[in-house]
């Protein structure tokens, strides 16, 4: 396998199946859906960018992905930390039980939260016996509930990606900082989050990627009262044959999508250089 | 999140003798246990691991309920809802189709997917940082453009029945996972032990099944393992994808959910833990699983 030759056939099978089963088809959806020109579909991307009701919708996935992101950082690290420098037994099953998540079903992990926020469901149930409430508070198809939902599925891709980052960092140097007389949170803030920053920033491009693209979690915890983008495109693909308008949601989630990941390898490089 | 310095400083006098001490006997690390001595980060720690985890235990919960409803506490137990759900024609069929699709998909793009590693670190290539980006790269356009660009394209344009669709478009998404994991591995093993089987008469193909492939072993493996996982649990092509002949699994369970709304879907959910988790006992006996995902993110 040293010529050019044979490093040319191997890739070859595999090169067929990422162009048939990939590139061209999505480059085509983008710019020239079935009986659609590409510039409907880029009409369509500006009449969504002004229409409240589509705004709304770009609003609220954007919005969600960001609350989202920053919740799955804020618990995510810590765990990511504490598990790094512990030296307990229990931390490799701690940290076995927050990536055993990854390999299970987003379906299996969503349906748990209606049973938990369903009005029949466990919290509503308490706050009713406890006598809190006369009737089980709507918890379901809320916005809180996809943000629920969403920390669930994303916050065990946070803690990997901080994981690696805060293992990387010498544990001498907190010990280091401690000894020259520093409290544990200016350690903390001052040693390990700047030296980590860079699995943090990983970290929040997955998670708002993922939480802006993802579909089950919006599906059924936000049903159709709390549209965002991915319910959208399904609707119009599939309910309403809209195929400019399909086109143009998975423009604009692409776009959201590739600009952010843009911005933090951006961010990544600057930090890479000073 | 806001700096709370007051508790901190607080506990740390109250440990700082325990501290120190611990410090003289075990210089390098200050804490034993996950959390002692830091009440902020352990209490968000535990807020972690409850929405984690919680939901996916009231599942079971639910699943074993003696009554009719998703009701929660649930009322007696019974095992009735499983009987149901591995005797529910629309389940079994669905898990077959899922396991076949799942099968298939991992073994084209482990057999597609290792020569293409092979190439990009073996072979004289030019721009072989492109080429492994460009493999790389369904990994960042959202699964449901995926989904749409293949239904438009492919089944619509093309005429494609929806199982070939599905199997083309599974394979290429995971193609990142069989490039970029069993790369990992391959780059850690040393390209002299193939020149010298080379070298010692071994034709290319012979020094590649005896010499390369088993330092590949565990690279292939967990390739294996993520490839099978994500095609299994996929919805967002899965969706797009189905008709009436041909669902997987998740996507019927979805559907089954928004129409009636009766405990025979947690049980189904209890079954694919009860699977996931020795799947997931399979993965830590044999390559490890933290360095199984650890693959991936780096």
């Amino acid at each position: 396998m040293t010529t050019r030759k044979t490093a040319l056939l191997l890739l070859l099978p595999g090169l067929a199946f990422l162009l048939v089963g990939f590139l061209v088809p999505s480059l085509a959806m983008l710019v020239a859906p079935p009986g659609v020109g590409t510039g409907e579909v880029l009409g369509r991307v500006g009449q969504m960018l002004t229409d409240p009701y589509d705004l709304r919708i770009i609003g609220r996935t954007v919005g969600l992905g960001l609350i989202v992101t920053v919740v799955c950082v804020v618990l995510g690290f810590p765990i990511a930390y504490l598990l790094a420098r512990s030296t307990s037994r229990w931390s490799s099953v701690l940290l076995a039980l927050a990536i055993f998540p990854l390999l299970l079903s987003n379906v299996v992990r969503t349906f748990g939260w209606l049973v938990v926020l369903g009005s029949q469901g466990a919290i509503g149930q308490l706050l009713v016996g406890l006598g809190l409430v006369d009737r089980a508070p709507q918890l379901l198809y809320t916005e809180l509930a996809i943000v629920l939902g969403l920390t669930q599925l994303f916050l065990p891709l946070a803690i990997i990606s901080c994981y690696s980052a805060v293992a990387q960092v010498d544990a001498g140097l907190d010990d280091a900082a401690r000894g020259l007389g520093a409290s544990r949170s200016r350690t903390f803030w001052g040693i390990v989050v700047p030296l980590s920053s860079p699995g943090i920033v990983v970290a929040a491009t997955l998670v708002f990627a993922g939480s802006v693209t993802a579909y089950t979690t919006p599906y059924l915890l936000g049903g159709s009262s709390q549209r965002m983008l991915s319910t959208q495109l399904f609707s119009y693909s599939s309910v309403t044959i809209d195929w400019a308008g399909a086109s143009a949601t998975a423009l604009i989630m692409t776009v959201l999508v590739f600009v952010v990941s843009g911005l933090s390898s951006l961010v990544a490089r600057k930090g890479a250089t000073q | 999140m806001t700096r709370t310095s007051t508790p901190r400083t607080s506990t740390t006098v109250g440990a700082g003798t325990a501290s120190t001490a611990a410090r003289a006997s075990k210089p390098a690390r200050s804490s034993k246990t996950p959390g002692t001595g830091r009440p902020v980060a352990g209490t968000l720690a535990v807020a972690g691991y409850v929405v984690m985890i919680v939901p996916i235990l009231f599942v079971v919960a639910t699943a074993f309920t003696g009554g009719r409803t998703l009701t929660f506490p649930p009322q007696g137990f019974s095992l009735q809802w499983f009987e149901k759900a591995v005797t529910y024609a629309p389940f079994t069929g669905a898990l077959v189709s899922s396991l076949q699709l799942a099968v298939l998909a991992t073994v084209i793009a482990l057999a597609v997917g290792v020569p293409v590693t092979l190439a990009i670190h073996r072979g004289r290539l030019p721009g072989k940082g492109l080429i492994e980006g460009m493999f790389l790269s369904p990994l960042i356009v959202p699964e449901l453009v995926v989904g749409l660009a293949l239904y438009q394209q492919l089944m619509i344009g093309f005429g494609l029945a929806n199982f070939p669709t599905l199997l083309i478009g599974h394979t290429a998404l995971m193609m990142p996972y069989a490039v970029r994991v069993t790369g990992a591995s391959l780059a850690l093993a040393d390209p002299s032990l193939e020149e010298a089987a080379r070298g010692l008469g071994a034709s290319p193909v012979r020094a590649f099944f005896t010499v390369t492939l088993p330092l590949l072993r565990p690279g292939i493996f967990s390739a294996a393992l993520l490839s099978f996982v994500t095609s299994f649990n996929n919805v967002p092509l899965s969706l797009l994808l189905q008709s009436r002949d041909f669902r997987t699994l998740p996507v019927t369970m979805l559907d089954y959910v928004q129409q009636s709304y009766d405990p025979m879907v947690a049980a189904m959910a209890t079954l694919i833990l009860a699977a996931t988790v020795v799947v997931a006992v399979v993965a830590e006996r044999t390559v490890g699983f933290a360095k199984i995902f650890g693959g991936i993110n780096k």
